[in-house]
């Protein structure tokens, strides 16, 4: 198939759809029920609920699930390891652990923008620097080395937020551990508004190299065979990646799974081929986080699951799934 | 008039050893030529250094007289293409969208034109890989893959063809055909270069046979002029002995 199949092109219809279609829907779901009336007719406290809550922390949802799905199809096709994750490159923790600094330290703006953001750009981009960037100089990306080191970089920001979550008060070791749970908050328009331009802008740079991922996927030297310039496209590749992760973590924690789950039911079940593969993980992904904080807003009602709880229990078990798949392919 | 690719005393190391040391040779259109010696001569790492996956620690590679590191890699590719000894064999690509690969440097378009679905047919059909080209390269036996590779190159429509043992995994009637192809593709004005451990295909198949010794081009010959000159063939074993077809032409036996 190397024309994409009527099946193919359709499917990114289909995601598309069903990505608007969580948009239009999610907000509806939640643990009180709401009036359509009311709402046309902007009465409280419905409309309130709807548009200042349940709307916003939908779209962060979407953005969110969507950049984190989108990445890990980026890490796992520039180091064609299909566990390649922001969470198992240690990438995520990075922005975590830049980001509980700058709650404990009690930060709320820096230079207008939420300090949040700021640390876990930080902490993205130092782990980056420490794992890839001694590896890149080498030019010997081994994904299984860079997976190891990921553990060990997870370890270490996990202890340094614990430490620091006990130095914290009360108030702020709440408000930290709530944050790491991974869960999908309302928050501002204007927040929301800057990491939708911030993902817009990632998600398209990364988008419009999707036939160099492609390439890269097979292997470096078929890329720099048939003319892709590799050592450009992977530092473009590991940026744009880590500013996408640093942002929706800032926002809404570390949420793992969605770059592991999304990508690989993509890639087996609609197209390896990542010109199909990319978007469809964005708007699936989106979808899906978006659906989990829906899910997680009614199990339990009143009280509320975070996001990131429902999808480690959908993700752990998938996790197995996948490395039994893969031993039984091996033998 | 320049040639269409010189190598000029080009070596190369890892770490302390020294894999290459001094290689010059030319080669221009019409030649299929096989690079040949024992395991560790630095066959592959020849290809590397044609390429410009690995650079050369000493001397230069000219392509159509100029420099190769003064070409961009795109335009490089659509000169030169390279068909790996290995590649990652767990790829969730189907073997048609490996052959699509080949097209990436001709062209910006998002999806393959008529015209490239055009080439990645006619190549796919000239390995006899076109009836899978819909099954996963995963799930290819190890032959059948390097069919598809080898379609990948042609695809790419390169005039050099830099081709890292082409018939490994083939069986033999697959191996002459392979051979036979690429010995069409050199007659039609391309320089094959193919690494080969199968002394006989190279001396049936192709025009000149490079041998690398101890960091350097051992032995430059023409095919056609082997019949006298067998001394050459004690670098690769004392049990080599020469000799030659009902048809003729040279047959290498072992003792």
């Amino acid at each position: 198939m190397t024309r994409p199949g009527f099946a193919a092109r359709h499917s990114v219809a289909i995601s598309v759809a069903v990505f608007a279609a969580a948009a239009v829907l999610l907000p509806w779901v939640g643990a009180g029920s709401i009036d359509v009336g009311r709402v046309l007719r902007r009465e409280a406290p419905d409309y309130e609920i709807l548009l200042q809550l349940r709307v916003s922390r939908t779209l962060l949802a979407l953005v969110a699930g969507g950049a984190l799905s989108l990445v890990g199809t980026l890490f796992q096709a520039m180091l064609r390891e299909s566990l390649a994750t922001p969470d198992t490159l240690g990438i995520s923790a990075g922005a975590a652990l830049g980001a509980v600094v700058v709650i404990s330290a009690g930060g709320t703006t820096l230079f207008g923008v939420p300090a949040t953001w700021v640390g876990a750009l930080t902490g993205a981009l130092l782990v980056l620097l420490l794992v890839v960037g001694g590896s890149l100089r080498r030019r010997q990306l081994s994904a299984f080395r860079l997976l190891l080191t990921g553990i060990a970089i997870n370890s270490v920001c996990a202890a340094f937020i614990l430490i620091l979550s006990s130095f914290a008060g009360v108030a702020r070791s709440f408000s930290i551990t709530r944050w790491l749970l991974g869960s999908v908050d309302s928050t501002s328009y204007e927040s929301l508004a800057v990491l939708a331009i911030v993902v817009a802008c990632g998600a398209g740079l990364i988008f419009s190299q999707a036939r160099s991922w492609n390439l890269l996927a097979v292997g470096e030297q078929w890329a720099v065979a048939r003319g892709v310039r590799v050592g450009r496209l992977l530092g473009g590749g590991y940026l744009a990646g880590s500013v996408l992760v640093a942002g929706a973590v800032a926002l809404t924690g570390p949420i793992g799974f969605v770059g592991l789950i999304v990508p690989h039911l993509v890639r087996r079940r609609i197209s390896p081929d990542h010109r199909i593969l990319m978007p469809c993980a964005f708007f699936l992904g989106g979808a899906l986080l978006a659906g989990c904080d829906a899910i997680g807003r009614v199990v339990l009602a009143p009280a509320e699951v975070p996001a990131g709880a429902i999808l480690a229990l959908l993700g752990g078990p998938y996790l197995v799934w996948i490395i039994r798949g893969r031993s039984s392919e091996a033998g | 008039m320049s040639e269409l690719l010189e190598v000029e005393g080009v070596g190369f190391r890892y770490g302390s050893r020294s894999v290459l040391r001094e290689v010059s040779f030319a080669a221009g259109r019409g030649e299929f030529v096989a690079i040949v010696g024992v395991n560790g001569a630095g066959k592959s790492t020849l290809l590397d250094l044609i390429s410009g996956f690995k650079e050369s620690a000493c001397g230069h590679v000219s392509i159509e007289g100029k420099l190769q590191r003064e070409w961009t890699q795109r335009e490089l590719a659509k000169r030169m293409s390279h068909l790996p000894q290995t590649t990652e064999t767990g790829l969730p690509f189907s073997a048609g969208q490996m052959v699509a690969m080949g097209r990436y440097p001709h062209t910006d378009q998002w999806f393959e034109s008529e015209e490239d679905h055009r080439l990645v047919h006619a190549a796919m059909v000239r390995t006899h890989s076109w009836e899978y080209r819909d099954r996963r390269f995963a799930s290819l036996s190890g032959g059948e893959r390097q069919r598809v590779l080898l379609a990948a190159c042609l695809a790419q429509d390169a005039s050099i063809l830099l081709l890292d043992e082409p018939s490994t995994f083939l069986d033999i009637e697959a191996q002459l055909h392979c051979f036979t192809l690429l010995r069409d593709e050199a007659a039609t004005g391309r320089l094959c270069l193919a690494v080969t451990h199968d002394l006989n295909l190279a001396l049936t198949y192709c025009t000149r046979l490079l041998v690398l010794a101890e960091g350097m081009v051992a032995k430059d010959i023409s095919t056609a002029a082997v019949g006298g000159d067998h001394e050459w063939l004690g670098m690769f074993s004392p049990r080599l002995r020469l000799t030659e077809t009902p048809g003729g032409a040279p047959w290498i036996w072992y003792q």
